[in-house]
Parts: C-alpha cells; structure tokens; sequence
C-alpha cells in the first residue's frame, strides 16, 4: 500500500481537482483521505455517501466555574490573548478568543478554571460515487484543521486500505507549511506538487518543497495553467532541474477545468481530449513510480 | 550507545511508526546494559497542535544518543533535538525495530 499526498504550498493552483481526478482513475483500488479540512471541498466532486460519522475533540477552552470565583481578576491579566473580559462584575471566558494555553487555570487561587475538550466537527468514512472509499472530515464554525485532525484522517484512511488490501492512499494535503501540512506528509511514500506559473505560485512552491526535502520523501510536480506565463513556467522548471524533483506534466490553461468543477465533476470525467490524457499518462507515471 | 525508535508497538518484531511527533511508541534499546525499555507516547496524539516539540521533551528524558524514525522530525522538534544532541536517521518507516537497528548497524539509514 502506497500513500500519495498532493500539495500545493499556495491556494487556487488546482490541487483538489487533480486530487480528486487522480482519485477517478484509481476507482476502487483507492482510499481517499481529505486533509483539507479547512476549506474542505472535495467531496463536491466525489459525492461521498456518509456511512459512519463520529464527532471530533480537538484543543482545549478554559471555563470558569462562577460559584468558585472570588473575581481577583488574576487570570484576565496573565491572559495574552484577553480573552476573559469582566462584565457586570463577572469573569468569563470569550471562547472565540481562547487559545487554550491554560495559564489562566494555573495562576488562579481557587482552581476555578477548568481546560476542557473542544468538540470541533465531525469525521466521516464514506464511499464515494467512483467507488473510492473516503475519509473526511467537516469543522464546525470558527474552529481550525490541527495536526490531530489530520493525522486522525490519515489512520483511519490507512487501517482501512490495510483491512481492504488497497493499492493507494490519495491524500488531499493541507495547505501552507503548518502542523497540519507537516502531519499530511508524515508516513508518505511520494508528493505531487501542484503549482501554477505565478510570482506566488513558485515561492510557495519552494517554501512547501523545503519540508519535503527535509521528510526525503520524493516528490513530482505539475505545472498547471504553464501557458500562462512561459517565463516563470521556465524559471519553475530550472528549480525542479536543480532541486531533482520529476517534472511530472504541464497542463495548459482549459476552461474545461472550471467547467468540469461547476457541474461537480472530476476533469477527467468533462473532459474529452488533452486534459484527460495528459492527467491519465500522469496517474500511470505516479503509479510506476510508487510501486 | 542509547537508540531511540519511533514505533507502534513495544516489540523487537513490531512496526516502525514512520512519524515523529504522533508516534505511538518510543523504544529505547541501550547497547551497553542490552536493556530495552518502551514509553507510550499516545497522550501526544491528543495534542492539536506541536506534538513534535512534545516528542523531542519526551526524548530528552531517556538521553538517546541516536533517534531512527520514518520521516524524521519537522523544523520545531529538528532543531531541539539537535540543540541536545541528538541525531536522527530517517528512512525507516516501512521496517520493524529490529530491521531498523541492523539498517542502522549497517549504515544504511539517512542522517536527517
């Protein structure tokens, strides 16, 4: 069993539609596994048919227990973040500006602040309509992706293709060069970059590629949009040259992209010539790769 | 010497864990007294956020010598673990304990 994780460093590059391309032509051999949790969006294009849901803890919120504060004000002045205000002569807790250090819980004389889970969403495993299995999961309003989120969803995807003697784990990598991106790549076999020919597109590139050297694990990248500007495409291409990354397609700027995404298909399935050949040869490439 | 592994069981024969800071496992095999000792690290995958740093504390309380782990830490715990010594080897994310210290013995494992 192979663990591929798609990543992209900068946003808007196409990483879920070839993400989840990718997961078409793997059909049933594939475990999906959404560690985009963030902005999740995948399962537009997969229509995942939810069979077990569970909820999810994740971080913790400090809590005051008012009928044990003598109201000495001392964890409203430790608090960096000041989140615990007092109001109509009483302390509490603003949830939404709560880090959950805890500094508050340890300076206060009556052990009246407890640290308490935070229940942040829910997690799924679903199978979608090509026949993938898929691990996802969706956060409730105001909480963040976490390295436990992800690393939850990569378990589960991994027990299950163990259990189901998978070929591939396709991971929808988390975005940026956080904790979550770091627990999207442990435990991979390869990366498919994805990236686009802008100022942008390439900084993050090579910010992104940093951690993936530092993992060793071997890496391929797709140019996507590559048409668009020649000069920084080339420039792209020196950087994989030097960094010995696979240059594994260019893919030229196609509205059927677009298309495709607002009628809730992969591009493979919308489209019929260049985009789909090419997004084929590269799956086949990845494939030859990993195995 | 003192090798630590990142693991997912408490065996010579059990399954390397390829991460670092969510292992489930770290054992600590001393060379000198052939002593093998195993701490759970679970707790440190309830952490949302910087398990790796958590990890390499964990670490410095058994004085390892050389960590052998699967990808190797991220920035935060690299660095730390570095600052006490500490050197990692990567790679073996796919071994058993046992693999793992002759890939090492051997020197076939990446220095991180």
């Amino acid at each position: 069993m192979k663990e591929i994780v798609v990543i992209s460093g900068k946003g808007g590059t196409g990483k879920t539609s070839i993400t989840a391309s990718f997961a078409y032509l793997g059909g049933k051999d594939v475990v999906v596994a959404d560690c985009d949790v963030d902005a999740a969006d995948m399962h537009l294009l997969m229509e995942p048919k939810k069979s077990t849901a569970e909820d999810f803890y994740s971080g913790v919120l400090a809590e005051i227990d008012q009928n044990l504060c003598v109201k000495c004000g001392k964890c409203s002045e430790v608090c960096r973040w000041n989140a615990i205000p007092c109001k109509n002569d009483e302390y509490t807790v603003n949830p939404l500006d709560c880090e959950g250090c805890g500094y508050c819980a340890r300076v206060c004389p009556m052990e009246a602040i407890s640290m308490n889970e935070q229940n942040v969403g829910e997690w799924f495993i679903s199978e979608t309509r090509v026949n993938n299995t898929m691990i996802h999961a969706r956060l409730g309003i105001g909480s963040e992706n976490s390295g436990k989120l992800v690393a939850h969803v990569k378990n589960k995807a991994k027990m299950l293709a163990l259990e189901t003697k998978k070929d591939f784990i396709i991971v929808d990598g988390s975005p940026g060069i956080g904790c979550p991106v770091v627990s999207s790549l442990s435990g991979a076999h390869f990366v498919v970059l994805v990236t686009e020919p802008t100022v942008a597109g390439l900084h993050d590139l090579r910010r992104v590629y940093q951690l993936v050297n530092k993992f060793q694990i071997p890496a391929g990248c797709i140019i996507n949009k590559a048409d668009l500007n020649n000069e920084v495409s080339d420039e792209i291409k020196e950087f994989l040259d030097e960094e010995k990354i696979v240059h594994l397609a260019d893919l030229p700027y196609d509205e059927n992209f677009t298309k495709a995404m607002t009628l809730g298909k992969t591009i493979v399935e919308y489209d019929k010539s260049k985009l789909r050949e090419t997004l084929t040869d590269t799956w086949n490439e990845i494939k030859r790769i990993v195995m | 010497m003192k090798i630590a592994f990142t693991t997912q069981g408490t065996e010579w024969d059990s399954k390397m864990d390829p991460r670092f800071g969510r292992a489930a496992w770290i054992l600590v095999y001393d060379e000198d007294t052939d002593k093998f000792s195993s701490i759970d690290n679970s707790d440190v995958a309830g952490e949302a956020h910087g398990a790796g740093p958590r990890t390499a504390q964990r670490l410095f309380e058994f004085q390892p010598d050389v960590l052998i782990t699967g990808n190797g830490p991220g920035g935060n715990a690299g660095t730390a673990l570095k600052e006490a010594g500490i050197v990692s080897y990567i790679g073996a994310g796919d071994m058993t304990v046992k693999e793992a210290f002759s890939a090492f013995k051997n020197n076939s494992l990446k220095k991180a």
